[in-house]
């Protein structure tokens, strides 16, 4: 019988993304969330709970929780059921035909691999299973866009969603660890600007219960990043006509339509990840000036590789032009560098420049999914993963180490 | 269902008049069906796909018939390779109205159900030419089912019943024991006072029941402990043969439909009824 395809799941903080390897995008996207009911009299209140979207429509008779903080599994009952109906409810199969690929944060504890493996093989009883760190499934991800020599996991990620935007150093499959950044603006702060700005234009005919929502929707359909933001606001004062556009909502309660103009929000906008000033009081430095920094405290033999592959990933990085922008600034940076070096050692060297690299792609919502997928999808991806036989064998620590995809570039 | 949602993804887009996008997805269902969707000629022309191991079984008991009857006009003369067969959806074509177009997909995503519906069926319809004192008696097959690797669904229709048997394998010796007092609950329904016309359950560990005993691939099971069998003796009043499952689906829904409630945690332990849900509104009957 030929074998069915690994499953891929991405539990993040704020959604989870499942589907099947060899897919171009996942079958499911639901918020990571689970609602439960307290002890009713029945006895089987242990299987009464909803998960995803599900849990919140019922949200008013259940309570909600979020079994991931951070990142990382907080409550383990909550998880395992959570599990349960994402693979009997929502993807429908039999875990014990399929291989599993489940996703990790950074610095994740080898405990949680462990504890996790425990129920995969335990209660779910899985073929195989292998933890793949989120970053490296971003690297891979990229992969769309180049050759089949370019096949590298150095580079280093940028992976913004709506929470926290992380800046990951990745070397040959491993995180290096000690350079990893956050940064607090993500895709909220952003709607929460463009929100602001509305209402300080006092653009009226939004209704105020919709404004969240519609701050986001101009988020999504009209914004860009801009290369220089003075000569935007010149471009938009002289030829207005071309760059005002208009938004169409309808009124969530009457049903009334209306229209909103949209203006300098468009660029505004992404802006705050450029110059944080703009937005916030207490977050001030650029996401160019991060990434170089990040890069900057890796082991020397890295950095070129670094910057050479800098990759993009979560929804927030997908603002027209944000790679290109942001490619532009740390070169910026970096030759300023270089140039200084030079001159401070007096004309007696000369560097090679440096490549600077960022990379977009088409699968950048989900790359780490589609990274899964690609990688699940690799006749190689069973001899990475720990099968049911090993885990018999040995018992749960096996899971604590997840062999790199090396070899795969060979 | 994993792939209705695909397809109605697909609707949604052509509601809101959007381009129609390329697809291809592989996705699964339990006991081991592959469906892939794809659009490999044009983005207006979606191929559904499905690959099962026990298709030519079902074949046998006349699943291409059903496939011409329901899914007609969508039934396409090359199948893809891989797969058992395709059908064909060219999205300037479909049915103009909203809800004509939800029948479809939700008969599409039916379409595991209707499969395995098939050699029921069949077998209501021996059933009642029993009945019938005008017809001759028929001699009804055994229909074998091999829709897992290793279990099998046996169904053969008879004087005045149609017997269904499941069976089950459980290679884990808790499974095993869960099983055992899950199985028996079916057995022990009965006895309880609301459900006592329910149709007879039998549960035999080992020892294959009468009407299969004597097939040669059982015999040489032996002594496997690891085997069960569960028997539904399902009497088939006309009434309820008459009844229409709840899906607005064309196909009676016979079996299974008044079992008792059962949790699902034990209900997924067991997968054998999660394929049992797939041919009964069972699941249903547990929300």
């Amino acid at each position: 019988m030929t074998r069915l395809p690994p499953v891929i799941m991405d539990n993040g903080t704020g959604y989870t993304k499942l589907g099947f390897a060899g897919n171009n995008a996942p079958s499911f996207v639901f918020p990571t969330v689970i609602a439960t009911r307290d002890a009713s009299k029945r006895g089987i209140e242990d299987l009464d709970f909803f998960i995803g979207n599900e849990a919140l429509s019922n949200s008013k008779t259940y309570g909600l929780h979020y079994p991931i903080r951070h990142g990382q599994i907080e409550n383990w009952d909550y998880m395992e059921r959570f599990w349960e109906q994402s693979i009997f409810k929502y993807l429908r199969c039999e875990p014990e035909d399929h291989y599993f690929l489940l996703t990790e944060p950074p610095l994740n504890a080898p405990e949680n691999r462990e504890q996790t493996a425990e129920i995969m093989f335990e209660s779910f009883n899985i073929q195989g299973l292998y933890i793949a760190v989120q970053a490296v499934l971003a690297l891979a991800a990229s992969w769309t866009t180049k050759e089949k020599k370019d096949y590298v996991l150095t580079g280093t990620v940028i992976d913004s969603g709506d929470g926290v935007t992380h800046v990951i150093p990745v070397a040959e499959g491993y995180v290096i660890g000690s350079s990893i950044k956050h940064i607090p603006i993500a895709g909220r702060d952003i709607t929460y600007f463009v929100q602001q700005l509305l209402r300080d234009r006092s653009e009226n005919s939004i209704p105020k219960e919709d404004s969240l929502k519609v701050a986001e929707k101009i988020k999504e359909q009209f914004s860009y990043v801009c290369p220089d933001i003075v000569k935007e606001f010149q471009r938009y004062d002289q030829e207005g006509d071309k760059y005002f556009q208009k938004y169409n909502g309808v009124h969530s309660v009457t049903g009334k339509s209306y229209e909103v103009d949209v203006g300098f929000e468009r660029f505004l906008g992404p802006e705050i990840f450029f110059n944080p000033e703009i937005a916030s009081s207490d977050f001030l430095t650029p996401i160019p000036e991060v990434v170089d920094n990040v890069i900057q405290s890796c082991p020397i033999d890295t950095r070129r590789g670094l910057y050479k592959n800098i990759v993009l990933s979560g929804g927030s990085t997908m603002f027209k032009d944000f790679g290109k922008r942001l490619q532009r600034d740390i070169k910026r940076i970096v030759d300023l560098r270089v140039r200084k070096s030079e001159e401070l050692s007096g004309g007696s060297l000369k560097a090679t420049a440096v490549d600077v690299n960022v990379v977009s792609h088409k699968k950048q919502r989900y790359a780490v999914w589609y990274g899964g997928s690609l990688l699940g999808q690799t006749s190689e991806f069973y001899s990475y993963c720990h099968s049911k036989a090993e885990y018999e064998e040995r018992g749960p620590s096996i899971c604590r180490h997840n062999r790199v995809f090396g070899s795969l570039n060979t | 269902m994993s792939f209705t949602k695909h397809v109605n993804l697909q609707t949604n887009k052509y509601d809101n008049s959007l381009e129609p996008t390329a697809l291809d997805a592989t996705v699964v269902d339990f006991d081991g069906v592959v469906y892939r969707i794809s659009t490999p000629t044009s983005k207006n022309v979606i191929l559904f796909s499905l690959s099962w191991q026990c298709f030519p079984e079902l074949v046998k008991w006349g699943v291409h018939g059903m496939l011409k009857k329901e899914y007609g006009p969508y039934f396409s003369a090359e199948t893809e390779n891989g797969y058992n067969f395709t059908l064909e959806f060219n999205l300037k074509v479909l049915p103009e109205a909203k809800e004509d177009r939800e029948e479809l997909v939700n008969k599409v995503s039916l379409i595991k159900r209707n499969l395995l519906a098939q050699p029921f069926e069949r077998a209501f319809v021996q059933q009642r030419q029993f009945e019938d004192e005008k017809q001759p008696n028929p001699t009804p097959d055994l229909m074998q089912i091999q829709y897992r690797e290793q279990e099998a669904i046996y169904i053969q229709a008879q004087h005045d019943r149609v017997t269904v048997i499941f069976s089950t394998l459980f290679k884990e010796e808790t499974d095993r024991i869960i099983g055992r007092v899950f199985l028996q609950e079916f057995v022990d329904a009965r006895r309880h006072p609301t459900i006592q016309n329910a149709p007879q359950v039998l549960y035999s560990n080992k020892e294959p029941p009468l009407e299969i005993r004597h097939l040669p691939e059982l015999q040489s099971l032996g002594d496997n402990e690891e085997v069960g069998y569960v028997t539904f003796g399902h009497p088939v009043p006309s009434s309820l043969y008459k009844t229409r499952c709840k899906r607005g689906n064309h196909i009676p829904n016979p079996t299974l439909s008044r079992l008792p409630p059962l949790s699902y945690k034990m209900f997924k332990s067991l997968h054998a009824f999660e394929n049992a849900s797939t041919c009964t509104s069972f699941s249903e009957s547990l929300e």
